[in-house]
């Protein structure tokens, strides 16, 4: 039974890093812009596709490295083209244009590799599991939470501790104040945003490994990072990455006691927590404006 | 440019409703694209209640529109084949849980807000899909289908009647689009525009601003899930996209194509829409990236819809 | 007998103090001025008095009734009404349909679906009122956002107006006003004052009008009372010209 239970509250730590990293890129956007960036997942889908198509000419690990950077310069121009024209304005906007975003690149995906899903090779190595005891401990589910963790802490050493991640952590809390300390403001917007695509990208690759490719792989995913957003506490990035692995941890337990319900029990804990502390459980007072 | 009326403009509208069956075959239509239009029209007027009016980004509609429609056809296929019932049934089952998820998140505002709605609005999908046994899954609920009306003086053949059901459906819109026109003239209806308008000052000037957002969020819902259980009942049929985010972003678009600010802009709207897809996905598999790429540019055009260009038109 | 009590209340913002053990009793019918340097806490002083923001000490007292805990609407209700710096009106209503809404909501209407024809008409009537009395008449049907500044101001105050407070908080009426809309808002303000008897407090920086309207003058400089007194004896008071009325408008 504990090994039963272990494992699953392990893989459900993966998963729920995994959630992690793509909550964390959307939050980024969220929080400095306001916009929620439905299209995501579509982006999450293009780094996997990316991949895909890039590994026969650099392999695996160039296509790891390579993809997720295209991937975000994809967004950096989606950003100064379209979303960029609709800061000003009501929130809906911004919204719908990432709908229509997300619909268009599912189609596109589709069109261009096919409705069936393809399978996405990793390298040997990694498939294999470290001991027979612990078999759920493949190489490449280990390869997958060591690279979260280094993604992870990376991001939140530039946010930290580079200029770039200082300015970003201002303009989420007071952007009019940081423009007017001569900070370029949209330059601001665009490198964040093409941060958080880049999460998406690189969530993208390694969920292409686990899960296989699909047009759909992207808004499969895009749920749990809401949930994630809203668990974890609107405008904190730890917070996300709380509610991420609080989800994946969840829904790793619930599969062995009520496995109908696993995934179920996301929503359930989002309702527990917008009633009982609505801001989330790190969330800023507030912040839910 | 020549004033119209409101009266006027009213009356045509009414006109053309009340002969759509007629007039839509003549430009390459059929009766029942005639009442997906009321329907979807009934459901993006709903949200605009309160996303037009009150303000509220709202973006889970479907979720009501769903249940509304899975409530009507589970009460046929499960409890008693009666049309009315079933009505009452899906219309209640979607008011209840927008009463309570509304009590949930109405404190929050904005995009967070959106978010919320959309997070909810994917319960219930998740759970239509995953309860197969009882809701058919993906594959949707069959084996059922709208039963003719009997009032006991008169008998309606809605059940097999195009044009029967389709003025049956209208006389259900009317009467919901009535009692919303009525609401919004109200001293109520004013309290939800001064909310949209400048909610500090609504707050200041003694409205109950959580209270009453909470009352719009219903009032939009239950009309909402009205057109779910309609349009169950027009193709016999209900499936989980019927609550899908995705159906729930058709609907603001609907609102936001036709004109938010106007009260027959989101009928406008969902005929335009209605149309373009029946059009569109008939000739090309690629009808998603067609539909996204509509969003984008009325997002980045024509934000004020058609009735909003058309009111600046005649006013300049 | 007063109206208003605020007793040694106190906001900090984490370690910054923006209002510092602060208190004024203001009489009914009397008419306050709130004046201070930049930066001085003044609308924060406000925001508390409002129910905006809660105070971090100190109580708020309306007419001996303890309103500390109770939110805006609650205050409204208690006959309470406050305008803004930036003016807040409904922009994209007409400025008839600006004044219906406090109208209605001050006689208990807010949630009627329906009026029936005498009750509209005498709506309307009262609407028609403060139309007259803000000098809006003829600019009943433009859109509130549309007005020139001091109408927009007017179409505010009339609007706290029309929800009959007993108290009537005016942040800096005349910001941003010329001459002339300065000198209209201001007759306005008297008028409400000497006519109607209501109790107004008001934060400005123009100094005529200040000395114009006021029976009391409250000085706050960098969150704290400064000084308190008549007209005269605050013109005359060494600290407060030392604080600022040499930068006056």
């Amino acid at each position: 039974m504990t090994q039963v239970l272990l494992f699953n509250v392990f893989n459900g730590l993966i998963v729920g890093a995994f959630y992690a990293l793509m909550a964390l890129g959307l939050s980024l956007i969220l929080n400095l812009s306001g916009v929620i960036n439905f299209a995501h997942g579509g982006f999450l889908a293009i780094g996997a596709y990316l991949a895909y198509s890039l590994m026969p000419f650099i392999g695996f690990w160039g296509a790891l490295l390579v993809a997720p950077f295209l991937t975000a310069a994809i967004g950096l121009a989606v950003e100064r083209v379209l979303i960029r024209r609709l800061y000003g304005r009501d929130p809906l906007y911004s919204l719908l244009l990432t709908f229509g975003l997300a619909y268009i690149l599912e189609d596109a995906t589709r069109y261009i590799y096919g409705a069936q899903s393809v399978p996405y090779p990793i390298p040997g190595w990694l498939t294999t599991p470290l001991s027979a005891q612990f078999f759920f401990l493949t190489g490449y589910r280990l390869f997958m939470v060591a690279l979260v963790g280094i993604a992870v802490t990376a991001l939140f050493l530039i946010l930290n501790r580079t200029r770039l991640g200082m300015r970003i952590r201002a303009g989420t809390l007071d952007l009019e104040t940081v423009s007017v300390l001569g900070v370029n403001v949209r330059i601001l917007r665009n490198l964040n945003f093409g941060l958080g695509i880049y999460l998406a990208g690189l969530a993208g690759v390694l969920a292409a490994g686990m899960l296989g490719l699909q047009p759909t792989i992207g808004t499969s995913l895009i749920m749990p990072s809401f949930v994630a957003i809203i668990i974890g506490g609107l405008g904190s990035l730890p917070g996300t990455l709380l509610g991420g692995l609080l989800i994946g941890v969840a829904s790793g337990i619930t599969t062995v006691f009520f496995p109908s319900a696993t995934e179920a029990v996301m929503y359930i804990m989002m309702g527990i927590v917008l009633l009982v502390r609505p801001r989330g459980l790190l969330g800023e007072e507030g912040r839910t404006q | 440019m020549k004033r119209v009326s409101a009266r006027t403009a009213n009356a045509a509208i009414w006109i053309l409703l009340l002969t759509m069956p007629y007039w839509m075959g003549a430009i390459g239509g059929y009766t029942e694209l005639a009442t997906r239009v009321i329907v979807l029209g009934l459901a993006a007027m709903a949200l605009n209640f309160l996303l037009g009016f009150t303000g509220v980004l709202s973006f889970g509609h479907a979720a009501y529109f769903g249940l509304g429609a899975y409530g009507a056809a589970m009460t046929i296929k499960y409890i008693v084949p009666s049309t009315p019932l079933a009505i009452v049934v899906g219309v209640a089952v979607g008011t209840l849980a927008a009463a309570i998820i509304g009590a949930l998140i109405v404190k929050l505002r904005g995009v967070y807000f959106a978010m919320v709605t959309i997070a909810f609005g994917q319960v219930f999908y998740f759970i239509t899909f995953r309860w197969n046994s009882v809701t058919g899954g993906d594959d949707g609920l069959t084996g059922w289908h709208r039963q003719p009306l009997d009032l006991g003086f008169a008998q309606f053949p809605i059940g097999t009647n195009d044009k029967a059901f389709y003025y049956f459906a209208l006389v259900l819109f009317a009467v919901a689009v009535g009692m919303m026109a009525i609401l919004l003239r109200s001293p109520f209806g004013r309290t939800l525009l001064a909310i949209r308008e400048n909610e500090r000052r609504a707050r200041f000037l003694g409205i109950p601003v959580e209270r009453h957002i909470w009352m719009s969020f219903v009032i939009s819902c239950l009309f909402a899930s009205l057109a779910g259980t309609l349009y169950s009942l027009l193709s016999n049929f209900t499936d989980p996209r019927a609550l899908h985010w995705s159906l729930s972003g058709n609907f603001v678009i609907m609102a936001v194509l036709g004109g938010m600010r106007s009260f027959w802009g989101p009928l406008l709207g969902a005929a335009i829409f209605v149309v373009l897809q029946d059009y569109v996905s008939s000739h090309t598999e690629n009808w998603m990236s067609v539909i996204g790429l509509s969003f984008v540019l009325v997002v980045l055009f024509f934000p004020r819809g058609v009735l909003g260009i058309i009111k600046r038109r005649i006013a300049a | 007998m007063s109206l208003l009590n605020v007793q040694n209340v106190s906001r900090h913002f984490g370690s910054l103090i923006a209002v510092d053990d602060v208190s004024m009793s203001v009489q009914s019918g009397e008419l306050r001025a709130v004046i201070g340097p930049n930066g001085a806490g003044k609308t924060t002083f406000f925001n508390l008095i409002s129910g905006l923001l809660p105070p971090t000490s100190g109580k708020i007292l309306l007419d001996d009734l303890d309103i500390t805990p109770l939110s805006p609407q609650q205050r409204v209700a208690l006959g309470m009404a406050r305008t803004f710096q930036i003016t807040e009106v409904f922009p994209e209503l007409s400025v008839r349909e600006n004044l219906r809404i406090p109208v209605e909501s001050a006689a208990g209407l807010r949630l009627r679906p329906w009026l029936s024809p005498r009750v509209d008409a005498e709506v309307s009537r009262r609407v028609a009122e403060f139309l007259e009395m803000g000098g809006l008449a003829t600019k009943a049907e433009r859109l509130a956002g549309e007005l020139p500044h001091g109408d927009q101001r007017a179409t505010e105050i009339m609007m706290a107006l029309a929800l009959r407070p007993r108290l009537l908080l005016l942040d800096e009426p005349t910001a941003g006003m010329g001459d002339q809309e300065t000198y209209d808002i201001t007759r306005l303000i008297r008028r409400l004052h000497r006519d109607h008897k209501l109790t107004i407090v008001l934060i400005e920086h123009d100094m005529r009008v200040i000395f114009h309207l006021a029976d009391r003058i409250t000085v706050l400089a960098e969150g704290s009372v400064l000084a308190e007194g008549t007209p005269p004896q605050i013109a005359a008071d060494e600290r407060v010209q030392a604080a600022y009325l040499g930068k006056a408008a």
